[in-house]
């Protein structure tokens, strides 16, 4: 027997109905998690439907959907043409940002078995980079030995060639996008399920209740009795 | 899809740029190329600017609206703008080139465009160049100025508001500016502003800062707490999700603090601003940077916010960050001058910092590639080095810390050696007496030939630091300090043209005599031209520290042999210079004074009672008389006793 109070199912769900929540909150943070996340079409379609108004322009998530995209995809030189267009001080002010697209590009070159030119890009467009920040000439250094490699997708740094390297590029690419426009760059929702499960940790030192076991069924586990 | 980057070679890129847009559009081609080649890319910038890339595109970017078709003429201005505003992103040769082309005019009537993408454009490039300091200077005075500056802060285009921000943040420096300002009403704008987006609050924070800095009405007429909400919404952004937005509102307070002490007493308030500074230290960009040096315009020269800071663990948060090697030269320089602040008053801090050990990381920053670096270093041993119970255990006269400090003596950058001579000045008071260490490594060679520097600040500073080097050391040392220094160059240094200079040459002069009897020979070498050089200054300067140390020098003479004590009489009743600095104002200097007399009257030595009599004659011991009642407890004192003296060899009454 513990010293915690016992809440049981039926008190809690009491409880629960007790809670006020507006409709127009819960569309507010499907809508910002849809825009942040870049589901266009969802978006739109979610703004006909509920009329929820999105806090961005819907054709705006279309270019950085863009620019993500091609980074996705290893087009790196088309996705750093679309980032100025859409706005030139994005890369010209953050060094490191720009330092990994480049990085990228390399990577690309590599993969594709462009020998040469990737040692020409690493030379003329990195290594100044290199230059100019210490921590630049690490990174490089590492992308630059995948070329030492026979078997590039074994050696100690074959991590850069996997699509997770991408992924990371393009997610510091929507980030650096989303707070050049005043947005901000991780969505609501997440923080809204940290902050409940924050709160079932601290309860659980104090009672024993129905908690969220599951945070995709948000389904109510009866309490240990 | 991507062509080989040698199709695009600079050259043909510029030359492409001058075909008229009729051609197909090739010159935009050519424009949006050479855009997306130097963005980020600073080594670019330069050769383009080289190859006189500059020029043609701003006259792109004059002669585009009168192309007939609008798209093609919109494409046009977006990309020449946006390619002169990245020459000008935060490279000074890129501002220069564009400002002489004649940028600017061009992209200010883009504001008022009717696309918003140009207008975006044309002030993203403008903002761009305010940030530099080669920026025009923007006259506030003019009325019409500032309807334009308010006009750009009114519009809700972010990109807009962010340009009148910036031309604050560059250009209002004078008191009447900010006056002007807060008078047409910016500042009322500003504080609006704070609770606009992200780019907006931040602009706002920093113009914020300019206009109440350094202004107290500005802070009490406008942020004052009948002001309404402005100083609560500043107070609000410093818990800001944004690491830079809590950076700038930080500052901001800071700079309101700085400027009127009265706002912001609450220890809470105060508390909470080191702490949230110490933990942006973390943050890996710029901010991180930017927030040792808010930490240090916060606590420098304030002994209570040192405390606090200390108590918050500062010491040991800065040092672990110097831990994290290897740093960009900008956060290690603000690392140390932090670290720097902290021990300016506090034994607790310098112990804390010592007990730590990293102090071998400070000297290692001595021999840093950037002198901003080296001075930073050295102004943190400056610091440390006044702890006087290390001084007091030699901790700090070691080769490791010497050496390095003594090569800086000779560094390229003035402030470099100025900073360097401050630590040296501490280490040398070394209480255990190896200042022979220092001599050693050619210090004393290097401080010399500083003392003869054609600016005054290295001036002061080197005869300072060998003021404290010749404190209580041994005569062995003294005679080769003298020496090195000569007694012609000494004499010229107590007549120098700086009174700080003066000053800290007769203080030198005080320390070589000290000591045994020998020691009084030194002003004496050379038919005595230091001896005259110090009663001359005695007659014409006017500064009192700088009387006060020339007096104490005579009176340390006086207590020499008789041939010394002649020699001081002659000086002292040149003019007589003595009744006038008995009846000086400042007490300091009429002890000296006294202390003179009560050395040349001294009844064991033969020749005092023929000295007696001069003085009798000279009206002088009247005027000793008269200060038998002195306000000050330590004149009092020596007259009594010089008195007191003088009677033993009769009133002398006849």
């Amino acid at each position: 027997a513990t010293s915690k109070k016992v809440i049981t199912r039926e008190e809690w769900e009491k409880k629960l109905t007790d809670v006020k929540i507006g409709k127009e909150d819960t569309n507010k943070l499907v809508m910002n998690f849809l825009v942040t996340e870049g589901y266009v079409d969802a978006a739109e379609k979610f703004r006909m439907e509920s009329g929820t108004d999105p806090d961005i322009d819907i054709a705006t998530i279309t270019n950085r959907m863009a620019v993500k995209r091609a980074v996705q995809s290893g087009n790196v030189e088309d996705a750093i043409e679309k980032v100025n267009d859409l706005n030139p001080e994005i890369l010209d002010t953050n060094p490191q940002l720009f330092f990994h697209l480049q990085q990228q590009r390399l990577i690309e070159l590599i993969r594709n078995g462009k020998v040469e030119k990737a040692l020409e890009f690493a030379q003329e467009e990195l290594a100044p980079r290199g230059e100019e920040n210490q921590s630049f000439l690490v990174e490089l250094e590492r992308t630059v030995a995948l070329l030492a490699f026979e078997d590039v997708s074994n050696c100690p740094v074959g991590e850069l060639l996997n699509i997770s390297q991408r992924l990371k590029t393009a997610s510091e690419v929507n980030a650096a996008i989303l707070t050049s426009q005043s947005h901000e760059k991780d969505p609501k929702l997440p923080s809204l399920l940290k902050m409940l499960i924050w709160a079932q940790n601290q309860l659980d030192e104090k009672a024993a209740y129905p908690r969220i076991g599951d945070l995709s069924t948000a389904m109510l586990e009866d309490p240990a009795v | 899809m991507p062509a080989s980057a040698s199709a695009h070679r600079p050259e043909d890129l510029i030359s492409r740029l001058s075909v008229s847009a009729a051609d197909g559009g090739a010159n935009l081609k050519a424009l949006r190329e050479l855009k997306n080649q130097i963005i980020g890319n600073r080594t670019k910038k330069l050769s383009y600017i080289k190859l006189g890339a500059v020029p043609s595109i701003v006259s792109i970017l004059a002669s585009a609206s009168a192309s007939a078709d609008v798209e093609a003429a919109d494409a046009l201005l977006l990309q020449s703008a946006a390619a002169i505003g990245s020459f000008a992103c935060g490279f000074d040769a890129g501002v220069k080139a564009v400002i002489d082309a004649g940028a600017v005019p061009h992209l200010l009537s883009l504001i008022s465009h009717p696309n918003d993408k140009v207008v975006d454009a044309g002030s993203r490039s403008l903002k761009m160049i305010y940030q530099s300091k080669l920026a025009p200077k923007y006259d506030f005075l003019q009325e019409k100025n500032v309807t334009f500056l308010l006009s750009l802060l009114n519009t809700e285009n972010e990109n807009v508001t962010g340009l009148g921000a910036s031309i604050i943040t560059h250009s209002c420096e004078t008191c009447i500016e900010q006056k002007a300002l807060s008078d047409a009403g910016v500042l009322k704008r500003l504080i609006c502003l704070l609770g606009g987006s992200l780019c907006q609050r931040y602009a706002s924070l920093e113009s914020l800062a300019t206009i109440i800095k350094g202004n107290p009405e500005v802070v009490s007429k406008y942020l004052g707490p009948e002001s309404g909400k402005a100083l609560t919404a500043v107070t609000e952004l410093t818990n800001d999700r944004c690491p830079r937005t809590r950076l700038l509102a930080c500052m901001c307070m800071i700079v309101m603090r700085n400027t009127s002490p009265c706002y912001l007493q609450d220890v809470g308030t105060k508390t909470k601003l080191v702490l949230i500074l110490l933990e942006l230290l973390d943050d890996p960009s710029q901010v991180g940077d930017e927030a040792a040096f808010a930490l240090s315009s916060l606590i420098a020269e304030n002994e209570e916010l040192q405390k606090l800071a200390f108590e918050a663990n500062a010491v040991d948060k800065l040092c672990n960050h110097l831990r994290k090697g290897p740093l960009q030269a900008k956060r290690i320089q603000g690392i140390l001058l932090a670290l720097a602040d902290l021990c300016s008053k506090l034994e607790s801090c310098r112990s804390r910092l010592l007990s730590l050990q990293v102090l071998n990381m400070v000297t290692d920053a001595l021999s840093h590639d950037s002198a901003n670096v080296r001075a930073a270093a050295c102004i943190c041993l400056k610091s440390v080095t006044r702890s006087v119970k290390n001084l007091s255990a030699g901790s700090f006269m070691k080769e490791v810390i010497v050496i390095p400090l003594v090569q800086l003596l000779h560094d390229t950058s003035t402030s470099v050696q100025v900073a360097a001579i401050g630590a040296i000045s501490n280490i040398v008071v070394d209480f255990t007496t190896h200042k022979s260490l220092f001599i050693q490594c050619g210090g004393v060679k290097q401080l010399v030939q500083l003392s003869k520097s054609m600016e005054s600040t290295v001036r002061v500073n080197a005869v300072w630091a060998l003021r404290n080097l010749t404190f209580l050391i041994d005569n062995r040392c003294k005679r080769g300090i003298f020496l090195e220094l000569t007694a012609s160059a000494l004499t010229s240094l107590i007549s120098d043209p700086e009174p700080s200079v003066q000053k800290q040459a007769l203080a030198l002069v005080r320390n070589l005599v000290d000591g045994c009897i020998d020691s009084v020979d030194y002003v004496m070498s050379e038919d005595g031209h230091i001896l005259h050089a110090i009663g001359w200054q005695l007659q014409t300067a006017s500064k009192p520290e700088v009387l006060i140390q020339g007096m104490y020098v005579l009176s340390n003479v006086a207590s020499g042999n008789e041939f010394h004590k002649e020699a001081v009489m002659h000086q002292i009743l040149l003019q007589s210079v003595i009744i006038k600095h008995l009846q000086n104002n400042d007490s300091r200097l009429r002890t000296a004074a006294v202390w003179a007399l009560v050395n040349l009257t001294f009844p064991g030595s033969p020749g005092s009672h023929g000295r007696v009599i001069k003085l009798r004659n000279a009206g002088i011991t009247s005027q000793l008389k008269n200060m038998v009642n002195d306000p000050c407890l330590d004149v009092k004192l020596r007259v009594r006793a010089a008195l007191g003296q003088i009677m033993t060899f009769g009133d002398g009454s006849t």
